[in-house]
């Protein structure tokens, strides 16, 4: 089969702009070729299945309704391309609207009722990268992601910060270098969520934890992997890894979940011979507060809810370590929304969105933040950076709540951070927005009970 | 492909809806030739459509069907596209209207229980947004936390609740709907948006109810709320045949509660199918062959009353009551569980198939009959075909606050869709046909819920609808869609157009006005 012929008038639909096709045909066949033999079979896992039930579920469909940006539209797709039906350049584009959270794949019925029998689960997270890294290997790429991948591979983070001064942030903790346990800080907790570390570090070393920084820290790699970009990715991993092991590092903690699933995912993919434990921060903490080795004792009065980052609730199965050290804080009012419900909620902030469509992941994140209404809480606290980082500036713009990371909460419970200007911005912020707002999700009218 | 979209069609659609909403892409146009229901994949190409356009708002909708009506495009909605019949796939390209994003809701009206909503909206989602105010829609299709409202209206669907709490025919009170020529109509019971019953003028609302979208598109939807159910009692009882589960329905369906949800009966084939690699049937023992799941809903007080006496008759029909857990998962995950594509086999081998349902509605008497007569024709076809598998049968109440009357009949049949060829599709196509055939022998009718459209069973519309009835739809179609652009080739309807042209009439109405 061939390419479908395109309609009459179709160049009045101007294509994506930000779409940049050099490659030539041959390299595009010879990527779909590739992309046919490891993914046609499991497209047809989908496509089989048809129930679509990964659709509502799915936070950039949510935005767009558009069943192209579903796991039933790209895996559709590949089936198309594996049948010559689609050429590269022309599906390229929509992968780009995929947040990688991972919805889909758990509310897929294959996965929840013949996965385990047939090691069948959907792997769409896996699918996307697939097409994103062939459409790079063919030529065909998007100009925002490739000047984004530029700059990180020329200041060695995301965040386009000075890569003397990645460790800035600790400045005024004296904090040692290396040693048997790594705390690994993120890009954005670097340059930009610094208090997130800094309150991290308090914490670890109240607990009696011993921890180093990396000697030169850069990108995990992962938001490159997740764009499509290879080689840059497998050159980062392959830098930490040699920076972990020249210091003696046998485990890695990390404080963004981003990091957390490269490390645990990726990483052991790409090296034989990984042998690094890696722990997420809300974990460790977690037994540090079990153990009675951490004691958050000041009150916060504040009312809250919990956003599941999706690398760790829907991708990982983290979701009890953020809630047990939420439970643990007094004076805390904790409006839990569970784990399972959050399968539809994204903050926007990941799998490259942001850059390439920052309308849409602005919209998811006012989509996650429109949920929190109802619930009339003070605050959103997560444990994920870059969701925390993205929320709060869609939240500023439009008065809604402060964000916060769950490791700040704990400093401050713990006497470790000062609270009072916090508590102080919460007020403010409350006050600002009259509070609650309205329970509808929708901005429906509702007609209530009312006499003739 | 048609070939009919032309440069300034797409033109006009950019301008209606901003070129953002419209899709030339190939991989938008291909996903949106199909529906869950089998597809020729051999020709997918060849089923595209030639454009696909994503409205917002009612005046959206008119501009496009206007503009579809003058240049004589071929006009085919698309609401969800979860749909086991194949309503929503284009037979001569055109343009498709995925209407997903007209998703908004317009008032919840806590006083006359009424929820009035752009279609577009997944019941799910809508329950989630009613449950604040303690009121539900309980529409509960299989495809519930998928599906939405305007797909419901086009297939006029049936809900797995529906003996409890009606079907969509049942508790869609009004809508907005777009007519073939672009005028826009209220249509309901008469009266105002929010009247359920009235005698004024004609039933009119049923025409616009399982139309498959050959006569308009629905805009907006006033919908009927209900309390939320306080409790919920679900039962599975296993039978050592399924003569002995059979038997046992028609008590179940007459026990006289108002409560009662449905009443499902799985028979042996389907226990089989259920327990290819399914742990949740593999400790039933081998000597359970047939299965009937019966559900309460209500209050609490009728609810633990309703328990009482299902139990009660499950023990006197010499049923085995299958479990508390069991019972309870089984029917929480009753959306998800019935259909998997790795239960599929071509000649011992798993495959991935996809799930093919066939439904009719058949009187309770001549149930046997219509089984043993299916089962015949699909293993017929399974020998002679390694592409299909019987995935066994169910049996359900099919009629609105009753339990009892006629069934939805429905053999499942695994299909694999990646192995089609113009030989099996054919195959496929006379499958149906000869399933269609022993329905209408039975009395029966040939779709209970998903309608029957689909090639094979198509071409027996004039037999169901004999004595006039067809005839009728006929003239009815001619009238509304002037010019046969909702949806062509659905239904025979092309039909009224050829006898209309030779009759000497002219086959188009160039004002687009209905006559």
């Amino acid at each position: 089969m061939t390419r479908i012929p395109d309609v009459e008038g179709s160049d009045l639909v101007p294509r994506d702009p930000d779409v940049l096709s050099i490659g030539d045909r041959d390299a595009a066949e010879a990527a779909v070729r590739e992309l046919a033999d490891g993914y046609e079979d499991r497209a047809w896992g989908c496509m089989s299945s048809r129930h679509k039930f990964c659709r509502e579920p799915c936070p950039v469909y949510q935005v767009t309704r558009n069943e192209q940006h579903t796991s039933y539209g790209f895996h559709a797709t590949v089936a198309a391309m594996s049948r010559g039906l689609v050429e590269l350049e022309d599906a390229y584009e929509q992968y780009a609207y995929c947040t990688q959270c991972g919805a889909c794949e758990l509310r897929c019925p294959n996965t929840l009722f013949t996965g385990d029998f047939y090691r069948n689960r959907t792997q769409l997270v896996q699918l996307v990268k697939a097409v994103r890294a062939a459409g790079v290997k063919a030529g065909i790429e998007r100009r925002s992601w490739k000047q984004w991948n530029d700059d990180t591979v020329a200041y060695r983070n995301e965040m386009q910060g000075d890569p003397a001064e990645v460790a800035n942030w600790a400045d005024d903790l004296d904090l040692p270098r290396g040693g048997d346990t790594i705390l690994f800080c993120d890009c954005m907790a670097a340059y930009r969520q610094t208090k997130v570390p800094q309150a991290v570090s308090l914490l670890l070393r109240e607990a009696g934890v011993q921890f180093g920084l990396m000697n030169d820290q850069w990108c995990c790699g992962g938001p490159a992997l997740e764009m499509g970009y290879v080689d840059i990715y497998e050159e980062f991993a392959r830098h930490n890894l040699e920076d972990w092991r020249k210091s003696g590092a046998r485990r890695v903690v990390t404080l963004d979940p981003h990091d957390y699933i490269t490390f645990v995912e990726e990483y052991p993919r790409l090296f034989a011979d990984f042998d690094i434990e890696v722990l997420h921060i809300t974990d460790l903490l977690a037994e540090q507060v079990e153990a009675g080795r951490l004691r958050p004792e000041r009150p916060l009065e504040v009312s809250l809810t919990y956003h599941d980052p999706c690398r760790l609730n829907k991708r990982r199965g983290i979701w009890e370590s953020p809630r047990k050290l939420l439970r643990a804080i007094p004076g805390l009012d904790f409006k839990d929304v569970d784990h399972v419900s959050q399968w539809a909620m994204c903050a926007g902030a990941g799998g490259g969105v942001p850059v390439a469509l920052p309308e849409v992941a602005e919209q998811v994140a006012r989509n996650r933040l429109e949920a929190v209404k109802p619930l009339g809480v003070d605050v959103l606290a997560s444990a994920c950076v870059w969701a925390e980082d993205h929320l709060e500036q869609v939240a500023r713009s439009d008065g809604a709540l402060p964000v916060v990371d769950i490791t700040v909460l704990l400093a401050m419970s713990a006497g470790l951070l000062d609270a009072e200007p916090w508590l102080a911005e919460v007020r403010r912020r409350r006050a600002a927005s009259g509070n609650g707002g309205s329970p509808l999700a929708h901005g429906e009218r509702v007609t209530e009970e009312a006499g003739p | 492909m048609s070939g009919t979209v032309t440069r300034e069609a797409v033109s006009e659609l950019v301008d209606v809806c901003g070129a953002q909403r419209v899709v030339v892409a190939p991989q938008g146009r291909l996903i949106r030739a199909m529906v869950p229901a089998p597809f020729p994949f051999h020709r997918w190409a060849d089923e595209a459509p030639d454009v696909v356009v994503l409205p917002e708002t009612t005046e959206e909708v008119v501009a496009i069907v206007k503009l579809a009506n003058r240049l004589r495009i071929p006009i085919v909605p698309r609401a969800g596209a979860t749909g086991l019949n194949d309503g929503a796939k284009p037979m001569r390209g055109g343009i498709v209207v995925d209407t997903k994003r007209m998703n908004k809701v317009l008032e919840i009206d806590t006083t006359d229980w009424t929820v009035t909503i752009q279609p577009s909206i997944n019941m799910l989602k809508l329950n989630e947004l009613l449950t604040p105010h303690g009121v539900w829609y309980p529409d509960d299709p299989a495809s519930y936390p998928v599906s939405i409202v305007s797909g419901r209206v086009g297939t006029g669907g049936w809900s797995l609740l529906g003996s409890r709490y009606g079907h969509v025919r049942d508790n869609v009170i009004s809508m907005e709907f777009v007519l073939p020529t672009g005028e826009v109509i209220e249509v309901g019971q008469g009266g105002g948006r929010k009247i359920r019953h009235s005698s004024t003028g004609y039933r009119l609302k049923d025409l616009f109810l399982g139309h498959q979208g050959t006569l308009g598109i629905v805009t907006e939807c006033t919908l009927e709320l209900y309390p939320r159910p306080e409790a919920e009692f679900p039962a599975f009882f296993g039978y050592e045949s399924f003569e002995d589960g059979y038997r046992a329905v028609q008590p179940f369906c007459r026990s006289n509660l108002a409560t009662l949800a449905g009443v499902i009966l799985f028979d042996e084939r389907k226990v089989e199918y259920l327990r290819r690699d399914d742990e949740a049937y593999i400790p039933e023992p081998e000597s359970l062959r047939s299965i009937v799941a019966v559900a309460a809903y209500g209050s609490e007080g009728e609810v633990a009353a309703a328990r009482d006496r299902l139990m009660q008759i499950g023990a006197d029909t010499g049923g085995r009551y299958l479990g508390e857990e069991l019972s309870e998962l089984d029917w929480a995950s009753r959306h998800d569980r019935y259909a998997t594509p790795l239960h599929g086999r071509s000649r011992g081998r798993a495959v991935h198939m996809s799930w093919h349902c066939e439904d009719a509605a058949i009187t309770y008497s001549q149930l046997p009959f219509v089984k043993r007569r299916w089962h015949e024709i699909a293993d017929r076809y399974i020998a002679e075909h390694d592409v299909f598998d019987n995935w066994g049968m169910f049996f359900y109440t099919n009629n609105a606050y009753k339990g009892w009357g006629d069934f939805l009949v429905e053999i499942d049949i695994g299909v694999w869709e990646q192995r089609f060829d113009e030989r099996s599709w054919q195959a496929w196509t006379e499958l149906k046909r000869e399933i269609a055939q022993v329905s209408l022998a039975a009395g029966g009718s040939i779709s209970a819920c998903h309608g029957a459209t689909r090639e094979g069973e198509v071409d027996l519309i004039p037999v169901e609808l004999k004595d006039g009835q067809f005839d009728l739809m006929l003239k009815l179609k001619r009238l509304l869609d002037p010019n046969n652009i909702m949806n062509p080739g659905k239904y025979l309807l092309d039909r009224a157009y050829e006898e209309a042209e030779r009759a000497g009439g002219a086959p188009g109405n160039p004002e687009g006005v209905p006559r």
